[in-house]
């Protein structure tokens, strides 16, 4: 026992050499199992949200198109200016910076000074910067030589290419791309993609790791929407509503509203005023001096309000009172139940007793005896109350719901407001029913009315009015189309077209005979209501104008719905305020879109004669053909081939009218100017149109007496000679 | 087998006593081990964790000496590679020795650790505790000569007094002379690791000397009431206090308790994951562990190399431990066994607790990782006590490869 270990030792070094081993490592394994794969995640997770710094990479926005693929909205590149003030080596590098960035960006240098100090590797001092701006920065890094500290990211910047051009529409979006009204906010999440990351890893000061760590997820750009809209309507109906509001001093401004009957499109959505999506935050000059007027401690809220009221949709937004416009749906209620015909007689006194109310029409002396075309061509008010009393309030309520007023029309666009009926339930007084049927004392949005006179005009089918029509990925390929959602089947197609009939009657002869084109069947309904909430003057009273009518009456391709909204121009009549303009821009979109007129046989003695296609035809032959055709051939130049004409093949030239021949290659050049027509009689304006080698084509007013109260182009413009020049025809004494 | 051993100790018994008498002459001492080849196991286990060790020493020390030494990604490794070269050799020097010639060192090395000990307290205090003593560029922490000198004196002293360990006189008094100054000074730095690595090793040592268990108790349960004293009823150990809070709850910590050491080394733990986020990339480096090559060296192989790899190296390391087990129970005299014993332990004693820390098991204390902490001195003293092994195993009974 002397040499080397005894037995007690030996047994006492296995018991050391086995808690050493089994016990303590077994411990320490079980704390890295533990550590290393139970928990290993969520360390990972905490070590990784310190570590990693990541960095937004924005999406494109996708693109908005109108139908004919015209961009209305797009993303162009734009950068962000970002401080990294962990990358600042020195004061002096700090104070480049500082003053550089300062004196580029416009933002006092002792903020950029201050947020260069600030502990961090990420600081956005201006946002989206233009290329201008940008490569001044860079000029700046080159110069002071400062290769670290402010980087340059990549975003977008959203550009509407059409400016104000449906503007109420497409909406616009914020700083961070965010759709913030209109389409842009509607399909937000479809337009804005997703973000990609920038991840780099971080030391524990703030700086790059020496090695390369860097993992994009790249972004994913947004989708394309088409718009059913027409941006050629649309400036059309923007141009005829801005006119109208102008010419009428509409203190509320107007909307304006063009879709396809059919199949529910909207093919023009204007609203008056609109603003400008690239900067909508400006407010417009007139309301820029209301808020000077504005007390300083109410500026912000003011300001605030103002800004929605400017991008406010009052189309989907707000709701009014249809007045007349209805007149056409208590019509097909009656036709609809066979309470009447058109040959029913009525008898206008000039008012009409309602439980101790009289309601007055408003041809005071009364319409007389007349018959129910009649009745809804002069829009008399005791015929169609006495019509609502027979329908009676339930019949009335259950139509109203039928044609879409007691829900919301399902338009993609945001914040579409709920009616508001006398009661939930229907059950009217008779007072209510009264004004009810004239279209009084209860709200709808103009796009339930709009959608509710589409199924008047496409044979009694209540659609879903649409806007976006496809969307696309961002090559073009359709990933989703929209089409025709039909809700239900009104009226019959009988009843429709009886309507139908009654308002292309009320276009010839009635109401709505300022907004005639002749030759194109168009139908309508002028209407003019009484405003009992938010006058301009307590006590005064405030007007509704507004027109709504479709053509061709056989087969309608386009409905129109027009409201101005507190005119103060001395007129207020929907037929002398809003069916002008509409008249206007009747028979401006429909040549466009394709539809050719068809004239009865007096109007084809007035108007209609198509222009043929003469270009390349020898100047003999071409001279004849339109001597043939009634019309005065004008030729210029000596060549002996005809290379263009005015006006355009295709277009229609009242009878007598000027073709101009040019032979040579200067056709442009040769340009006169309008003459304005405007207060003149048809019969003189043709005269003088003549004599300045211009064609005139009237719509509106059909009476010789009537003066030209719009015209397009407007004078003194300079047109090449032949050119038509639309004219419409108002009569200022029309009540309705 | 047997037979041939006890066969062996009887011949052996005779030499011993002649050149115990013969002490103090020169000539007698044999000053190289002549009887047969090293350990290979342990030799190659040695240069296993040694390289390995630089390695994840050169991985570890990389960004803090790319950030704080200028760019110099090589200084930490470069120091550490040289000494690792010396203390190779050195260790191979060592183990031609015969390590029964350490007897005699004993008493010289016991005051040279004192006197350090003594000195080390008159230095100036690095971060509030004096461990350090600079000699020109090179430091080293006394610590590390009074491990090796209490195991030395240990060693000698059980194997002298063997018989009467059971006694008071022989088999406690001498040791308590020895190790209650020791362990008082050590405990003044502060270097409450190390005195607890002392206090351990003595323990084992003497535990294995065949001392009465009752002596534990003895000293045990006084020792226990009045650090429970110490934390209940004083804020004495208020250093040691807001570890204990820094351990229970290192994510989320009372005001005051920096836990960000734990924190940051249990992230990287975690991060490595089963198979590690390969050599050489670990995250938590990057400044985030503060000295990564140091004592938390083992959060970086971790992350760099995994579970599968931390148990790998944890093998080794156990493998290490039973080898040099073996050699010092095979050791040829009582000597070899207790100061193998002794050495392993410490080594063995240092790697677990070191672990323990890292991977938050025990409070946050100072403790080195052998073979992969930086620090040139004690990786030099550590290569030389594995050379005084492999000349114990020179003379063991085990099959020699």
């Amino acid at each position: 026992m002397v040499k080397g270990s005894t037995i007690r030792m030996r047994k006492r070094i296995l018991l050391v050499a086995l808690i050493t081993i089994f016990l303590f490592f077994s411990i320490l394994i079980i704390r890295l199992v533990n550590l290393q794969i139970i928990n290993a995640y969520n360390l990972f997770k905490m070590a990784n949200s310190q570590q990693l710094a990541s960095t937004k990479l924005t999406a494109k926005r996708g693109i908005i198109y109108d139908r004919n693929m015209v961009p209305l909205a797009q993303s162009a590149t734009a950068w962000d200016v970002v401080l990294e003030p962990n990358y600042i080596k020195n004061d002096e590098t700090r104070e480049n910076i500082a003053q550089g960035l300062s004196e580029i960006l416009d933002i006092p240098k002792e903020e950029i000074a201050e947020a260069s100090k600030k502990k961090s590797s990420y600081k956005i001092i201006k946002k989206k910067i233009d290329s201008n701006l940008k490569d001044k920065i860079i000029e700046l890094k080159t110069q002071k030589n400062i290769t670290s500290g402010v980087r340059l990211i990549e975003n977008y910047k959203r550009y509407f290419p059409m400016g104000t051009l449906a503007s109420t529409v497409l909406g616009f979006t914020g700083d961070d791309d965010q759709g913030l009204s209109g389409i842009e906010s509607q399909y937000d999440k479809i337009l804005k993609g997703e973000s990609g990351k920038l991840v780099s890893a971080k030391n524990a000061i703030g700086t790059d790791m020496p090695y390369d760590y860097e993992h994009m997820i790249p972004p994913k750009d947004g989708q394309n929407l088409v718009l059913t809209l027409d941006s050629n309507i649309q400036r059309i109906a923007e141009r005829c509503l801005k006119q109208a509001v102008e010419k009428n001093d509409a203190r509320n401004g107007g909307f304006f509203i063009a879709m396809n009957p059919k199949t529910g499109e909207i093919l023009a959505l204007a609203v008056e005023k609109n603003f400008n999506p690239n900067s909508p935050f400006e407010l417009c000059d007139q309301d820029k001096k209301i808020l000077e007027d504005t007390p300083e401690e109410e500026k912000q809220k003011k300001k605030s309000e103002l800004l929605s009221k400017q991008w406010s949709n009052s189309v989907v937004n707000s709701l009014y009172y249809p007045g007349s416009v209805f007149k056409m749906i208590v019509a097909a209620m009656g036709l609809e139940l066979g309470l009447v015909d058109e040959n029913s007689n009525f008898n206008c006194s000039g008012g009409i007793k309602i439980s101790d109310r009289i309601i007055r029409c408003h041809k005071r002396i009364g319409h007389g005896p007349l018959n129910f075309v009649e009745a809804l061509c002069k829009s008399c008010n005791p015929a169609f109350i006495s019509l609502g009393q027979k329908i009676g309030s339930k019949n009335f309520f259950d139509f109203y719901k039928a044609f879409g007023f007691h829900e919301k029309s399902g338009i993609d666009l945001p914040g579409e407001t709920k009616d508001v009926f006398f009661s939930e339930e229907g059950n009217m007084k008779p007072i209510n029913l009264a004004v009810a049927s004239i279209g009084q004392n209860f709200g709808i949005t103009p796009i339930q009315m709009a959608t509710a006179a589409c199924a008047i005009a496409n044979g009694g089918e209540l659609v879903t009015p649409y806007i976006v029509k496809e969307i696309q990925d961002k090559d073009g390929k359709v990933i989703k189309s929209f089409s025709k959602k039909s809700r239900r089947q009104i009226i019959s197609r009988e009843t429709s077209k009886r309507v139908s009939d009654m308002m292309a009657q009320n276009t010839i002869s009635g109401g709505a005979k300022n907004a005639n084109v002749p030759g194109f069947g168009i139908c309508g309904k002028t209407g003019t209501s009484e405003k009992k909430e938010k006058l301009l003057v307590p006590g005064q009273k405030d007007y509704m104008s507004s027109y709504c009518g479709f053509a061709p009456l056989n087969d309608p391709q386009i409905l129109i719905l027009m409201g101005i909204d507190t005119p103060k121009g001395g007129q207020y009549y929907g037929s002398v305020v809003a069916a002008p303009p509409c008249g206007l821009a009747f028979s401006e979109i429909l040549p466009y879109m394709g539809i050719k007129p068809q004239y009865n046989e007096e109007e084809s003695k007035k108007y209609g004669i198509e222009i043929p296609n003469l270009v390349g035809e020898k100047i003999n032959d071409a001279k004849i053909e339109i001597i043939n055709l009634e019309l005065k051939p004008v030729i210029m130049g000596k060549g002996e081939q005809v290379l263009s004409q005015v006006p355009s093949p295709g277009s229609l030239i009242a009878r007598g009218g000027t073709v101009i021949l040019y032979t040579e290659d200067n056709a442009e050049n040769d340009k006169v100017k309008v003459p304005n027509f405007i207060g003149m009689k048809k019969s003189e304006a043709v005269k003088i149109a003549e004599s300045a080698g211009l064609n005139i084509l009237a719509s509106g007013s059909s009476n010789e007496e009537d003066k030209i109260k719009t015209q397009s182009p407007s004078g003194s413009e300079y047109v090449p000679k032949g050119t038509t020049i639309n004219v419409v025809i108002h009569n200022d004494n029309l009540r309705d | 087998m047997l037979n041939k051993r006890n066969s062996t100790k009887k011949e052996e018994t005779k030499p011993k006593k002649l050149r115990k008498k013969k002490k103090f002459s020169f000539r007698n001492i044999k000053i190289l081990g002549i009887r047969s080849g090293l350990d290979m196991p342990f030799l190659i286990l040695v240069l296993l964790l040694v390289t390995i060790g630089l390695v994840m020493m050169f991985s570890a020390s990389y960004p803090n000496a790319f950030y704080l030494h200028k760019g110099d990604s090589f200084f930490f490794i470069r120091n550490q590679a040289i000494f690792a070269v010396m203390g190779l050799a050195l260790m191979l020097f060592v183990s031609k020795l015969n390590y029964q010639s350490l007897k005699i060192l004993h008493l010289p090395i016991l005051i040279t650790s004192f006197v350090l000990l003594l000195l080390v307290l008159a230095m100036p205090p690095i971060n509030g505790v004096r461990r350090w003593i600079q000699l020109g560029p090179i430091g080293f922490q006394p610590s590390e000569i009074t491990k090796f000198a209490i195991i030395l004196s240990f060693a000698t002293l059980i194997d002298k007094n063997f018989e009467k360990m059971g006694t008071f006189r022989y088999g406690i008094l001498p040791f308590l002379i020895i190790f209650l100054p020791s362990a008082a000074l050590l405990a003044m730095e502060p270097h409450i690791s190390c005195t607890v690595i002392v206090i351990l090793l003595a323990a084992i040592m003497l535990f294995i000397g065949g001392i009465k268990l009752r002596w534990f108790a003895y000293v045990l349960a006084p020792m226990m009431g009045f650090l429970g004293y110490l934390v209940l009823f004083t804020n004495k150990l208020t250093y040691a206090n807001s570890r204990i809070a820094g351990w229970l709850n290192p994510f989320d910590s009372a005001s005051g308790v920096d836990t960000w050491q734990t924190r940051q080394g249990l992230y990287a733990i975690g991060s490595g994951g089963i198979f590690g986020l390969g050599l050489g990339n670990s995250r938590q480096k990057y400044l985030y562990i503060p000295e990564p090559q140091n004592d938390f060296i083992f959060a970086v192989v971790c992350e760099e190399l995994g579970f599968i790899g931390a148990v790998i190296i944890l093998i080794l390391f156990a493998t290490l431990i039973w080898r040099g087990i073996v050699i010092s129970i095979r050791a040829k005299d009582r000597f070899g066994t207790l100061l193998g014993l002794g050495l392993t332990m410490q080594v063995g004693m240092q790697m677990i607790l070191n672990i323990a820390v890292v991977t938050n098991t025990i409070p946050n204390t100072g403790i080195s990782l052998p073979f992969f902490s930086y620090g040139g001195t004690s990786l030099l003293m550590l290569l030389v006590q594995m050379g005084i092994i492999l000349s114990i195993s020179r003379g063991s009974n085990i099959e020699k490869t």
